[in-house]
């Protein structure tokens, strides 16, 4: 259970105000509401719904935990391992550009702080040298862990956080307002609490989510578009 | 002697452990399967010269006509460096119900530098209550060149089967010379969980297609990459494909659609598109029932 101190350490990273660069993606939604796939909230529940259940909590939740165990095992090769997995399973090219980038921006700042583990240091040395892809899911997954949360309480996080940016996409694509937006997320609680627990449970990652799939790799030939991916 | 327990286990093995080993090398200007091994279910045939590219057309026949529980089959095959191999399979590959055991196929492929693989199977089609698992490992050597397609059905369509298989696990795994790699890795239960197809519930078919070569200049692809793109928005509301760069070198395809015949014309016209565009050769005719 978090204490005050590694509640507030945690929370900076995945508050909607840490500069990661979040809210410039869209990871596919842009595409799916212009193709006609998503044009309400309830289409919006249920496509979310369906890419947490076959993707996100099999693949990117997955590589949290593994990430977070890592830092736990004081072994810096975990992280580097499942990273590299999982850059080779980003097959769109916007969705793995993207979660790079919010992966350099969150590692920059929780590798600077004097206190940083040895394992976020030299995640973050791998990266600089190349030597690793540094998305997202895992170096959330270190810097939560540094931070003392517990790996289900950081694979929650991290679906949160991912929910959130599906409707503060949504609200700028959608007929829809905060309240509305708001409804989902309680909604989709019980659903991050699942996957947490799934994906806790889990060692390998598999995604299966080819619509989704398909609409991020259709976003880059938009004609018109509001986000990056 | 050996044991009867032992040798009951050997006899039980008999048509359902098949493996196929090919080693394939360019000589002149054709490629000729080299050195070959095969164990049933599976049955070898010489390779076919279908058009005058010197490529080695292989048909991988498993004359069962499919997978039952507890089928183990492998494909290893390698190409020797400047081999052209184009291997797919007579009809499509049918998994049958199994009340237990999964039914499995592993595949490796090495592509030696200048070689080049075109791995076009029938469409798999899982019959309610199958469980079916296929790994492929393929490497690629510097200067190699690979075009993967792979596609599924939700079952049998036509008498109203769909998305009634028990457990379908499949694995990509493509390795290139410069450590970079994709891995496409899925395992779907329907049986289990009704909820797993979401908005592919309204599809029957999926598809997924790879080209991947460190040896075409970059400046290339993007040509390539329009043209499919082109051809997958071309065929109507029946099929939703997209086109992207993977973490390797080259173009990958997702598909799916609702009929066979659009799953089908999308296979040949985007088979057709990247042989033209990288290497100016015609989608050959391969002989199929």
């Amino acid at each position: 259970m978090l204490n005050t101190l590694s509640l507030l350490h945690g929370l900076r990273f995945i508050d909607s105000f840490f500069p990661s660069g979040g809210y410039a993606y869209s990871s596919g939604l842009e595409a799916a509401v212009q193709g006609g796939a998503v044009r309400t909230g309830e289409q919006l529940s249920h496509y979310v719904e369906q890419m947490f259940r076959h993707g996100v909590a099999r693949r990117e939740a997955v590589a949290v935990g593994i990430a977070h165990e890592s830092l736990l095992r004081n072994d810096v090769q975990v992280a580097l391992a499942i990273d590299h997995e999982l850059h080779a399973m980003k097959i769109g090219h916007e969705c793995r550009v993207a979660s790079q980038q919010m992966g350099r921006q969150v590692v920059r700042i929780a590798a600077e702080r004097p206190a940083a583990h040895a394992v976020l240091r030299d995640f973050y040395a791998a990266m600089e040298a190349d030597r690793t892809p540094g998305h997202f899911p895992v170096v959330l997954g270190i810097t939560l862990a540094d931070a003392g949360w517990d790996r289900g309480e950081t694979i929650a996080a991290f679906c949160y956080q991912t929910a959130i940016g599906f409707v503060s996409a949504a609200l700028k694509l959608l007929p829809m307002g905060q309240r509305e937006g708001q409804h989902l997320l309680e909604r989709w609680t019980p659903l991050f609490d699942e996957c947490a627990k799934e994906a806790t449970a889990a060692t390998t990652m598999t995604s299966w989510s080819p619509v989704q799939d398909i609409y991020a790799m259709r976003h880059s030939r938009l004609e018109s578009r509001l986000f990056r991916s | 002697m050996p044991p009867l327990l032992a040798n009951q286990s050997a006899m039980a093995e008999i048509g359902r452990v098949g493996c196929l080993d090919l080693q394939y090398r360019r000589e002149g200007l054709r490629t000729i399967l080299a050195t070959s091994r095969c164990s049933t279910p599976w049955h070898l045939f010489p390779p076919a010269y279908l058009d005058d590219s010197g490529c080695a057309f292989t048909s991988l026949v498993n004359p069962s006509g499919g997978f039952v529980a507890g089928d183990h089959l492998s494909i290893h095959a390698a190409l020797e460096e400047g081999a052209h191999v184009v291997m797919s399979t007579p009809s499509a590959n049918r998994v049958y119900r199994s009340l237990g055991e999964e039914s499995r196929q592993f595949v490796t492929i090495s592509v030696a530098p200048g070689a080049l693989v075109e791995w076009f199977p029938e469409v798999t089609i899982p019959f309610a209550g199958s469980r079916f698992a296929q790994t492929m490992a393929i490497t690629l050597a510097k200067g190699a060149t690979a075009l993967i397609w792979d596609s599924l059905a939700s079952g049998r369509v036509a008498r109203g089967e769909r998305w009634a298989f028990s457990s379908l696990r499949n694995e990509i795994h493509v390795t290139t010379a410069s450590g970079a790699r994709l891995l496409e890795r899925y395992d779907v239960r329907p049986e289990q969980d009704s909820d797993s197809l979401g908005l592919l519930s309204a599809y029957d078919y999926v598809a997924s297609f790879f080209v991947m070569s460190d040896a075409i200049d970059p400046e290339r692809w993007p040509a390539v990459r329009d043209r499919v793109s082109g051809i997958l928005g071309s065929l109507g509301p029946d099929l939703l494909g997209g086109v992207t760069e993977p973490p390797v070198p080259g173009l990958a395809v997702k598909l799916v659609a609702r009929s066979a015949e659009v799953l089908g014309r999308a296979r040949e016209l985007v088979w057709e598109a990247t042989r033209g565009e990288l290497f100016g050769l015609e989608r050959p005719a391969l002989r199929q029932y």
